[in-house]
Formats: C-alpha cells, sequence, structure tokens
C-alpha cells in the first residue's frame, strides 16, 4: 500500500499552470472528487489517468470554470477561478469529452464564432483561424458543414476550438477517443510542441496507451484521490515488481511453444503479434527469455503487453486495493 | 460579468443564424401563413356576408368600411392565440437543449457572460416570434383596407403582441433553464401559457364567486331587487395578466356608433372593444347601473342621469397593470435564466450535467 503521504504532490510550484489543493466536490451524497491534490506545470503534458468514475472529468469541469470545489483551492495561471473565472478562461482552453458542435455551421464559421466569443480582433480572427485549421489538417473542410465531419475531424476541430484564442493551460478531456492512428500521432506531436512552447497541458483518459504516447508526467486517481503522481520515465521501476502479461514472438513457434512447455507454460493466447504469457514479474520475464533462447529458439520480439503506464497503472491500483 | 451588447448581439445572431439552417423553421412559418391565409380568407368571407346587419334593434348609420373593426378585431385574438401556441415552442429548449447537446458548457467557458447567452438566446427565440407576427401583417393590412380602424390601433395592437412574444419567449427559456429535461420545459412552457390564457379566466370566475353577497341591489334603471351581489371590483385584477385581456385593453378605442335615430350605440362589431368594456366594468362595483339605450343622447350630458353609469366614459384602463406584470414576470424570467447560467456552479438542479 502506498501511503499517502508519499502519493501526495506538495502543491508549491509557484509558476505551475494549474494547482490543486485539496479539491473536493461533491453532488449531494456522492463524492465524485475527494480531496486531490495536484501540479500541472508549464511546458510538460501531463496526463490524468484512472478508471471511469474515477473524478476526472469532474476535476476537469473545475478547472474550466465550470463547477465550483465543495472544499479546496484551486489555482490556474495563478488566479483562483471562484474569485476571477472570467481571468481563468482568458488563458485556459477546454476540450470536453462530449464534442459540443453546432452542426448546422461550417467549420470555418465554427471557428469564427469562438474566436468571437473570445473577443479577439478582426485581425487576430483573420490569421489564427486558418492556421488551426492547418494546423489540424481540416484546411480543406474549411466550408463544409460541421455535420459531414467524422467523429475523429470533430476531434480536431474541438481541439481547434479550445486553441483558438491561444491558451496558456490546455485541458483535454478524452482527446484521443475516436481518433484514428495517424491523428494520434498528430495530436501528440501538437502537444509536445505545445508543451515546448510554454502551454501547460492537462490531459485526461482511461485509455492508457493514449497518454503514454503523450505524456511526460501522470497523475493517477482512483475514486476520487490521487494514487499517485509520477513522471514517466519513473514508471518503468514502478511496474517492475508487479506481474503484467507478456508477449513473445517466434521465428519457429512450434519449437517456442515446446520450450515453453517444458517450462510449464502452456495454454497462452496465440495472436497475430505473438504468444501472449500469463502475467509475471520483470525477473521472471528475463528468466524465460534467457532459457528460451538458450535452447535455441530464435526470438524475434519479446516484451510485456501494453504500455509501462498500463504496467505502473495496473501495479499501483493492485496495491490500493 | 455583465451583459455586453457584442455579447448578446453575437450570441443572438449565432443562435439566429442556427436556426435558419434547421430547415424546421421554413415549415412553421409556411404553416402559420397557410392557417393565416385561411382564417382571414374564411372571417373576411363571413363578415362580408352580413353587412348591413342590425345593432340592438336599431338600424345603424352604416359604409361600407364597418367591417373593418370586427375583422381587425377578430384576427388579432386570432394571430394572439397562434402566437401563445408557437411561442414557447421557441425557447423551451434553448438551455437544456444545449446542455444535452454538449454545446453550453463550449459557450460558457468563453468570455461571454451569463447574461450574453441568456438574453441573445432569447432575442434570437423572440426574433422568430417576430418574423412570424411579420407573416401576419399582410392580412392586418387587409383588415385596414376594409376600413374603420386606424394605422395607429394596428401598430399598437401589433406592439402589445410583439412584447407578449417576448414574454411568453422569456419564460420558456426561464423553465428551459430551470429543469434537466427538454420534454420537461416544452410542457411546463404550454402549462404556463395555458395558465395565462385560460387559467386566469378560471381563477378570476371563481374567485369572483367567493365575493358574492346577498343584498338589496338597484340592478336596473329604477328599480330595487333583493339579490346576489358580486364585487368584481376586488378579483378584477386576476383577469389582468391575460395576454388577450391586455390586447383588448391597449388597442385603442374605435368611435362610437350612432343610430339612426342619433343616438349614441355600443359597438358590437369590434371585438376587441367588446372585451376591453367587459373588462373594465369589472373593476367597477356590480350595482352602478348603465344607462344607454334608454333614451340617452348627446343632448343628455353624461352625468345627467344621476347613478347611470356613461357608456362612453370608460374606467380606467386595466392593461397597464397587466402588461406590466407580464412584463416584470418576463424580466423575472431572464433574471432566473442568467442565475442558472452562472459558472462557476456551486450547486447543481437534480439531473443537471454541465458538460
Amino acid at each position: 500500500m502506498i501511503e499517502d503521504a508519499e502519493l501526495a504532490e506538495p502543491p508549491s510550484h509557484g509558476d505551475a499552470g494549474i494547482v490543486a489543493e485539496n479539491v473536493t466536490r461533491s453532488f449531494g451524497t456522492v463524492w465524485a472528487v475527494r480531496g486531490m491534490s495536484l501540479v500541472v506545470p508549464y511546458g510538460r503534458v501531463t496526463a490524468l489517468v484512472g478508471p471511469n468514475g474515477a473524478g476526472k472529468t469532474t476535476l476537469m469541469l473545475m478547472l474550466a470554470t465550470l463547477l465550483s470545489p465543495t472544499a479546496g483551492r484551486l489555482r490556474i495561471a495563478g488566479v483562483d477561478p471562484a474569485e476571477d473565472p472570467v481571468a481563468v478562461r482568458r488563458v485556459t482552453g477546454w476540450m470536453p469529452d462530449t464534442l459540443g458542435m453546432y452542426d448546422q455551421l461550417r467549420v470555418r464559421e465554427y471557428l469564427d464564432f469562438f474566436a468571437d466569443a473570445h473577443r479577439l480582433s478582426k485581425a487576430d480572427r483573420v490569421r489564427a483561424v486558418p492556421s488551426l485549421l492547418a494546423t489540424v489538417r481540416l484546411a480543406e473542410y474549411a466550408e463544409a458543414p460541421v455535420h459531414v465531419l467524422s467523429r475523429g475531424q470533430k476531434q480536431r476541430l474541438a481541439l481547434a476550438r479550445a486553441l483558438i484564442h491561444q491558451p496558456r493551460v490546455l485541458l483535454l478531456d478524452e482527446p484521443a477517443s475516436g481518433l484514428d492512428p495517424r491523428s494520434r500521432v498528430e495530436l501528440r506531436d501538437l502537444l509536445r510542441r505545445l508543451a515546448a512552447d510554454g502551454v501547460a497541458v492537462l490531459v485526461s483518459s482511461h485509455i492508457l496507451s493514449e497518454l503514454a504516447e503523450m505524456a511526460d508526467r501522470a497523475v493517477f486517481v482512483s475514486a476520487g484521490q490521487v494514487v499517485a503522481s509520477r513522471e514517466l520515465s519513473e514508471l518503468a521501476a514502478i511496474g517492475a515488481g508487479h506481474q503484467v502479461g507478456w508477449r513473445i514472438r517466434a521465428r519457429d513457434p512450434q519449437a517456442l511453444q515446446t520450450v515453453l512447455a517444458e517450462r510449464g507454460l502452456t495454454g497462452g493466447t496465440l495472436t497475430p503479434a505473438g504468444l501472449e504469457l500469463p502475467p509475471m514479474t520483470e525477473d521472471e520475464a528475463s528468466d524465460l527469455l534467457a532459457a528460451v533462447v538458450g535452447a535455441g529458439v530464435r526470438v524475434l520480439a519479446f516484451g510485456p503487453v501494453g504500455s509501462p503506464l498500463e504496467s505502473a497503472y495496473l501495479a499501483l491500483t493492485e496495491e490500493g486495493r | 460579468m455583465n451583459a455586453s451588447l457584442r455579447g448578446i448581439r453575437l450570441v443572438a445572431a449565432h443562435e439566429f443564424r442556427m436556426r435558419l439552417r434547421t430547415g424546421r423553421w421554413k415549415w412553421l412559418l409556411g404553416g402559420f401563413t397557410l392557417t393565416m391565409l385561411a382564417f382571414t380568407w374564411i372571417l373576411h368571407a363571413a363578415l362580408d356576408s352580413s353587412r348591413g346587419s342590425y345593432y340592438n334593434g336599431v338600424t345603424i348609420v352604416r359604409d361600407h368600411s364597418s367591417i373593418g373593426p370586427q375583422m381587425f378585431g377578430v384576427l388579432m385574438l386570432f394571430v394572439l392565440g397562434l402566437m401563445l401556441i408557437i411561442s414557447p415552442a421557441l425557447t423551451s429548449q434553448s438551455v437544456n437543449g444545449d446542455r444535452e447537446r454538449g454545446t453550453l458548457a463550449t459557450l460558457q467557458v468563453t468570455l461571454l457572460s451569463p447574461a450574453d447567452i441568456a438574453i441573445g438566446k432569447l432575442l434570437a427565440g423572440w426574433s422568430v416570434g417576430l418574423v412570424a407576427l411579420g407573416l401576419s401583417v399582410p392580412f392586418v393590412v387587409w383588415s385596414l383596407i376594409e376600413g374603420g380602424v386606424g394605422v395607429l390601433s394596428a401598430l399598437v395592437t401589433l406592439a402589445v403582441v410583439a412584447l407578449l412574444i417576448g414574454v411568453i419567449c422569456a419564460l420558456a427559456q426561464a423553465l428551459s433553464a430551470l429543469t434537466s429535461r427538454s420534454i420537461s420545459s416544452g410542457m411546463l412552457s404550454y402549462v404556463v401559457t395555458a395558465a395565462l390564457a385560460l387559467g386566469t379566466v378560471i381563477v378570476y370566475f371563481m374567485a369572483l364567486s367567493l365575493t358574492a353577497e346577498q343584498r338589496t341591489a338597484r340592478v336596473g334603471a329604477d328599480y330595487l331587487s333583493e339579490g346576489t351581489l358580486h364585487h368584481p371590483e376586488d378579483v378584477w385584477w386576476l383577469l389582468a395578466p391575460n395576454p388577450f385581456v391586455v390586447l383588448a385593453d391597449a388597442a385603442p378605442a374605435l368611435p362610437p356608433l350612432r343610430a339612426d335615430n342619433g343616438a349614441f350605440v355600443e359597438r358590437s362589431d369590434d371585438p376587441l372593444g367588446s372585451l376591453r368594456r367587459t373588462v373594465r366594468d369589472a373593476t367597477r362595483p356590480e350595482d352602478v347601473v348603465t344607462c344607454y339605450n334608454s333614451g340617452y343622447t348627446e343632448l343628455d350630458p353624461p352625468g345627467s342621469v344621476p347613478s347611470c353609469r356613461d357608456p362612453f366614459v370608460e374606467p380606467p384602463p386595466v392593461w397597464p397593470w397587466g402588461l406590466g406584470f407580464d412584463v416584470l414576470l418576463g424580466v423575472g424570467a431572464v433574471t432566473v435564466t442568467i442565475r442558472r447560467l452562472r459558472t462557476p456552479a456551486t450547486r447543481l438542479g437534480r439531473g443537471v450535467r454541465v458538460a
């Protein structure tokens, strides 16, 4: 079990994009967020990781100035949204998981409207809208009605909307769901560029492979609480002592299965990517690999199933139980 | 954050543009126009066939124009009735419908204030109602061409209808801000509209019956009678907010008609005037005698017959109270909507999702 004192990140970063201190939010008798504390620095992509119902979206809504905390304190770009929500909105971009599209508008009109709603000058709007459409690869759809866009294209348009006023803090709730592989790569690259420009990016998702591709840090939440907060580079160490699934692929699958059977590993699932093995620790996995190679089997690929983020998440939630 | 002209204009134009692009408005306005055309045509034909009729047994000196007032009055009451049916639908989903579609929150995180959003959306819905009202203008002009009604009367009456459309739209919008489901706010909007249009009448008569007392009263011109006396003067205000009452009472009065014998007679060709007299009479005690058609001529100046009510001197108007109440109701509704749109929200209504 990981101790709370060890997990809680001291919210002492005065220059952080987001600082949450013991933030709590209830809906009647249901506590959606219970004493969350986290820091999202400028220039980094921070992943908010947790299962459905962990409180990710509620936290996002509070950060987006839509909900106020029942208790605790938030500061976004140094401003408390409860005290000055307008100042927070000037510097915050938010992309919800429900996209909120106006299907009757054309793509360009949609962005023009939100540029006006953020009080961009006409000159800034004229410059920003085509540039953003190009950034999210929707320039050729500028005059198309929003309703003809696919789910992924709408997702990209929603991202453009969140960026229309050049926010310093960007909140993305499940941004990659519905995106095709190319769009996911582009989203990752875009977020990396924004972070490099100094934007504080908070991305929430329960699809860990998405987050592993784009985040520098991860904040793990469960049942409305922060379970852990780590750099992604540290996550491999967290997962190392815990059992995760592994996948192996050899030039001669029959020979491989023979060696595995000799070690008591039968019944693995054979997939096009290789043979999936039962969960084991890193030490057990490296012993197995040495034995397979020692037996003369030519191994083409061997590694854990899923990302380090998934492994760490499973490890952390297992410890939390 | 307060309302800004820029924000209101932006939201109103945006909402209006989307309404224009949905296509439903074409059916709505097309149906409205056809209904108006059919109704006006039938009304005109019916009135045309009754030209030269008699009033109160006395032949009235009439000219060709005399179907104008009747046509205008009936038409305006019909237009108001139609608008009361249409108006709730214009805004009864404007807040919770946007919540359900997830678009409201995207507006709320911009620099638009709750007042910008509420007033802008209201103006867009109201504008569609005004477009419908505008489509009724050619038919109103038709009644003006028939004569007997001045342009000022028509303009005042149309302005009152326009204002009442705004009030109904504001009420429906507030209900959409208060309820989580658009179907609930739609139904409630019609209940509230019915309460104003029908409920006030029902409540008035129920309240009137409670004012009944047994006493000796002068119920005719010159005799006493033991009977039941009501006190409409105590409960008239219940009728005041009724949109039909407001419309009829606010419409400028038409000049009185004169019979062949020179006597003034109460107009029976002016539905708005008839309704106005009925409502204004309710503000006076029931035992005051009305003496018209009893040899009363212009040579007998008002007041020469003691205790007689002068039929051509009407009691003070009711519409300022009614329209004032309705407008206050509308302003209150807008205030409620603005409050419900404020963020960050501390409390959410039952079943309400932010995004």
